[in-house]
């Protein structure tokens, strides 16, 4: 009999589930020996350069392309006019939308693309993009979606004059995109007149934008001779890409290869299709050269795909002990010029209808109107589940408010309306069905662990002394891992996710998969399911993914997906052949399979000590000797379409103090404990929750897209648009339970996502507390030294003695 | 992005004269560093150029300009000037209304109301030194202006003036101008300059 010591060595040496693995990739991250987009040079590669709009909105009355192309080293120049003959000037967006590929007669947002040129080196292009004239005609831009439907509102998209929808259900305006409404709105109207107490709140989720390290780009190589693409490309999603290249250039998908390599971070900026790709990818096929396009800093904040601008009202009714009977929120959504929300097919406000939270609420109304703006197209999830944040950002301040107005402790209040631990599965006044959560175990943790009622005593006597000190929280609950394909799909396609096991003949073994790391570190974790669930060690476990070519069919990593769906892919793959390998060792030892017992690392026959089959010499056997009819080899694939979302959630504290004459804002101590369920890598873990958390400090304290009334984008380099280092940002703590998914093979949960998701109202929470005894209900974000100060100014709180 | 501007620049000579210059678009637009007068398609409506140099880089704004309004009574003329940067990247306009007021002892003063608003990249990038650069701009035109009025005298002053026109720059040199709105910029913070005196 093994002894529970030598048991635990074999397990240790797997480095299986639960072990702190070092990173796999970053001997070569930090080495510079990274290999991303930009480092792909092929022989005879032309680089490729955008012309774009300086105006919001104008019309095109000429392109002179004559210099241009007079400049020597130009090879190629295209506009709308080029692209028309292959129908290529437009293009179909996620969202049941077109998005114009080169401006076609107009341009709707500042910094539209307009033209490319196609040149010998990137020197040139540049040079090329100066020398091409574009006439316009300014026209009036719409920034304000307030004013969108108004009856004078200059009309934006021309193309859906007369059309009265534009892929997501009727549109009632020029300006507007569609009308979304989940719940029951009869039954919410019912309960808030007659509620004992009611709250009300505007708030708004300003426009922010991912700003991945790696800006977007690609490398289109098309072979004239042999008549295939490759595209090297930074996506979140390749395979998804290659459907669309297919579709839209008429290539069959197997003349198409999409390869996306190593990614520098995607955060939602690197799901969609843009015109910088299909552009490349065009003039490749066009002249028979590899064409790259990298984007600039200013491309990327101006153009490719921004998040949130979401103007909510929400909406609680209650009773007078802060037990909270329904809620309703109205929600206007900007989606720019042209709807390229990144959505499954069917959810045009994402799976915003998660925001009744962490919460216990009985009946729930929600309507979302979109509308279209002079402003870049998007709508991207950055680093959330599609608009998970803004639907946690809006419940989390709304059940401060309604704390604030009954004057209840806000930790207080959420323990009175939490959703029980045995209400689970929980089945929300939205539709969702919640598969698991233990909320008041990990507030009360974190209360405990932080002496929230020494905090609280601290503050009412820092308020009698007239300094601010805020005191923030947020329980979230996240629904991730999209998902059920009955429920979600992309272009038709259910959103499954997979995976690919060969096992080779010496016990070591090459997994693919369908979704892509962008620095998540795929390659330590998904070879570390494999290894407790094979018992081979992780470190000869190969994970590729990214190589349409090689990788299995999936719809790539957003969303906080790859655990939830190809973890689950992984693991069932792995099960698969386990099940082959049990037969083997049942062959192998002369008994049946029913007799063997796994543990960590072998098939073991029950009560016959010594009498045992490695997964090592299980391998080698397959490829030698199995059982009669049986198949040679040791592999397997799995298509895995999850039953249900899973939803990780936590609790999350802020502790702040506010400099009363400057409006600078402190961070003393962020505590953030999470539950994401059965834990892979705690290591990698606790890395995606710093780094979740210092995005959500970014958008919380400093992030915002502005444009002017005419338009402008005022944001589009890292002068204006706030990226922390680690000089701004705070000292996390962080902290766990383990609430494992029943419906996941290995109970685990998504939780990249959680911390930017949980500490932006975290944080924005915290900095309204330090207010809300003076009476305020809402600052909005971006809490901006300058902001704090207008509001401090604006109170009278920094009036001298 | 949109800015107004109002400037008074006292000029050393007649008001008359000031007047006169006025009316000659193509000596005012000389006026503004950098710019020039190519065409002129009718009575009122011209067409020129800027040329604009930061450090190596230089770029060329072509421009429409429209003489709104000519009032001999009240010495007061109105232009709009409309230019886009020959890529199209940056395009500007300036209403300005100018109008010469005397102020007896053969003197008198010029006052300039200006709109300006940019787009493109001048408006991403230039904004928050937009009103400190335009008010260089308008205060080298100014200079310029006075230059131009008082060469049209007699003697000394007259022939200093005009040997200062001749060398006026041919670009409007824009770091140059960062430079003086940044010097504009600190001396406000600092309220140096004005106080320093009290």
């Amino acid at each position: 009999m093994a002894t529970t010591a030598e048991k635990m060595e074999r397990d240790q040496k797997l480095e299986g589930i639960g072990c702190s693995r070092k990173r796999k990739e970053d001997p070569r991250f930090i080495q510079g020996k990274g290999n991303y987009v930009d480092d792909i040079n092929l022989p005879g590669t032309l680089f490729s350069a955008v012309v774009r709009s300086p105006y919001a909105h104008a019309r095109i009355k000429s392109i002179n392309k004559a210099k241009a192309l007079a400049l020597p080293g130009v090879r190629a120049v295209l506009t709308a006019d080029d692209l028309k003959p292959l129908k290529l000037h437009w293009m179909p967006t996620l969202a049941g939308d077109v998005q114009a590929v080169l401006a076609d007669e107009k341009v709707c947002f500042q910094y539209q693309e307009v033209a490319v040129v196609i040149a010998d080196n990137r020197y040139i292009a540049a040079d090329g993009v100066d020398l091409v004239e574009v006439e316009y005609e300014p026209l009036p831009a719409l920034v304000d979606p307030h004013k969108a439907m108004t009856a004078d509102a200059p009309i934006i998209r021309e193309d859906l004059i007369g059309k009265d929808e534009a892929g997501q259900g009727k549109r009632k305006h020029n300006n507007h995109i569609f009308t979304w409404e989940v719940g029951d709105k009869a039954g919410t109207d019912k309960v808030f007149s007659g509620a004992e107490v009611t709250v009300k709140q505007a708030m708004l989720n300003p426009r922010v934008h991912p700003c991945p390290l790696e800006t977007c780009g690609c490398v289109a190589s098309f072979d004239k001779v042999r008549g295939d693409l490759t595209v090297y490309i930074t996506s979140q999603a390749p395979h998804i890409v290659r459907t669309v290249v297919s579709l839209l250039s008429g290539l069959p998908e197997s003349k198409i290869r999409v390869i996306s390599p190593d990614i520098g971070g995607g955060f939602g900026n690197k799901v969609g299709v843009y015109p910088g790709y299909v552009t490349a990818i065009v003039a490749s096929i066009v002249l028979g050269r590899p064409v790259k396009w990298i984007e600039s800093r200013i491309e990327n904040l101006s153009t490719t795909a921004f998040a949130r601008d979401y103007h909510m009202v929400g909406e609680l009714a209650a009773d007078k002990n802060g037990r909270i009977k329904a809620l309703r929120v109205n929600v206007l959504a900007d989606h720019g010029a042209f709807n390229s929300h990144a959505q499954p097919t069917k959810w045009p406000a994402g799976l915003f209808s998660i925001c009744t939270g962490s919460y216990d609420i009985p009946t729930a109304y929600v309507k979302v109107d979109g509308v279209y703006t002079n402003k870049a197209p998007g709508g991207v999830a950055y680093r959330c589940s599609f608009r998970v944040t803004e639907a946690v950002h809006l419940i989390e301040r709304m059940i401060d408010i309604l704390a604030q107005k009954l004057n209840i402790d806000k930790a207080e209040i959420r323990l009175r309306n939490f959703i029980k631990p045995e209400q689970f599965p929980y089945k929300s006044a939205l539709g969702w069905e919640y598969d698991s959560g233990n909320y008041p175990a990990a507030l009360k943790k974190v209360m405990e662990a932080v002496d929230y009622a020494g905090l609280r005593k601290e503050q009412a006597e820092k308020r009698k002394r007239g300094e601010l000190m805020g005191i923030g929280i947020c329980t979230f609950t996240e629904i991730v891992g999209a998902g059920p394909s009955k429920a979600c799909d992309v272009l038709g396609v259910g959103m499954f996710d997979s995976c690919e096991i060969r096992v080779h003949p010496t016990g070591s073994a090459i997994a693919r998969m369908g979704t892509i790391s962008t620095g998540q570190a795929h390659e330590t974790t998904y070879a570390q399911i494999i290894a407790t669930e094979l018992g081979l060690p992780s470190e000869v476990i190969q994970v590729e993914e990214g190589d349409t070519d090689t990788a299995p069919y999936g719809l790539g990593t957003y969303g906080s997906r790859s655990t939830p769906v190809g973890g689950a892919a992984t693991a069932n793959a792995a099960r698969k052949i386990r099940d082959k390998a049990r037969k083997i060792a049942a062959h192998l030892l002369e008994v049946s399979p029913d007799d063997l017992d796994w543990e960590i690392d072998r098939f073991k026959v029950k009560g016959v000590p010594g009498q045992e089959k490695t997964m090592k010499e299980i391998a080698w056997a397959a490829y030698n000797n199995v059982p009669a009819g049986m198949e040679m080899g040791l592999e397997a694939v799995e298509y895995y379409d999850p039953p249900n979302f899973t939803y990780p959630f936590g609790a999350y504290l802020c502790v702040l103090d506010i400099d009363r004459y400057t409006g600078e804002t402190k961070v003393r101590r962020f505590y953030a404990l999470d539950d994401c369920g059965t834990r892979i890598n705690p290591m990698i873990i606790e890395g995606q929750i710093h780094g979740g958390l210092t995005e959500a400090y970014a958008v919380a304290m400093g992030q915002l897209i502005a444009f002017d009334a005419d338009g402008n984008h005022l944001s589009n380099s890292l002068m204006d648009y706030f990226v922390p280092t680690a000089v701004e940002t705070p000292k996390w703590e962080t902290d766990f339970t383990v609430t494992p998914s029943p419906h996941h093979p290995l109970g685990a949960k998504g939780v990249a996502e959680s911390p930017h998701v949980g500490g932006i109202p975290c944080f924005t929470n915290a900095v309204n507390d330090a207010f809300s005894h003076l009476g305020v209900t809402q600052i909005e974000m971006p809490h901006t030294a300058y902001n704090v100060w207008k509001t401090i100014h604006e109170l009278g709180v920094d009036k001298r003695a | 992005m949109q800015v107004k501007l109002e400037k008074t620049f006292p000029i050393a000579a007649p008001a008359a004269n000031a007047w006169r210059l006025l009316q000659d678009i193509k000596a005012v637009a000389e006026c503004m560093p950098g710019a020039q007068i190519t065409e002129q398609t009718d009575s009122t409506h011209f067409k020129g150029q800027v040329k604009m140099r930061v450090g190596p880089a230089s770029a060329t704004f072509n421009g429409e300009l429209e003489v709104k309004s000519l009032d001999p009574n009240e010495k007061k003329m109105e232009m709009l000037g409309k230019g886009t940067d020959t890529s199209g990247a940056s395009a500007a306009t300036m209403n300005l209304i100018a109008q010469v007021r005397d102020s007896g002892d053969g003197r008198c003063e010029l006052i300039g109301v200006s709109d300006v608003s940019v787009s493109g990249k001048m408006a991403n990038f230039g904004g928050r030194m937009m009103i400190q650069v335009s008010d260089q701009i308008l205060k080298q035109f100014g200079d310029n202006f006075a230059t131009r009025v008082i060469a049209m005298g007699e003697g000394a002053a007259a022939e200093q003036a005009a040997a200062a026109v001749a060398q006026q720059p041919k670009e409007l040199n824009a770091l140059a101008l960062i430079w003086h709105a940044l010097l504009g910029f600190f001396k406000n913070l600092f309220g140096g300059g004005k106080s320093q005196g009290g």
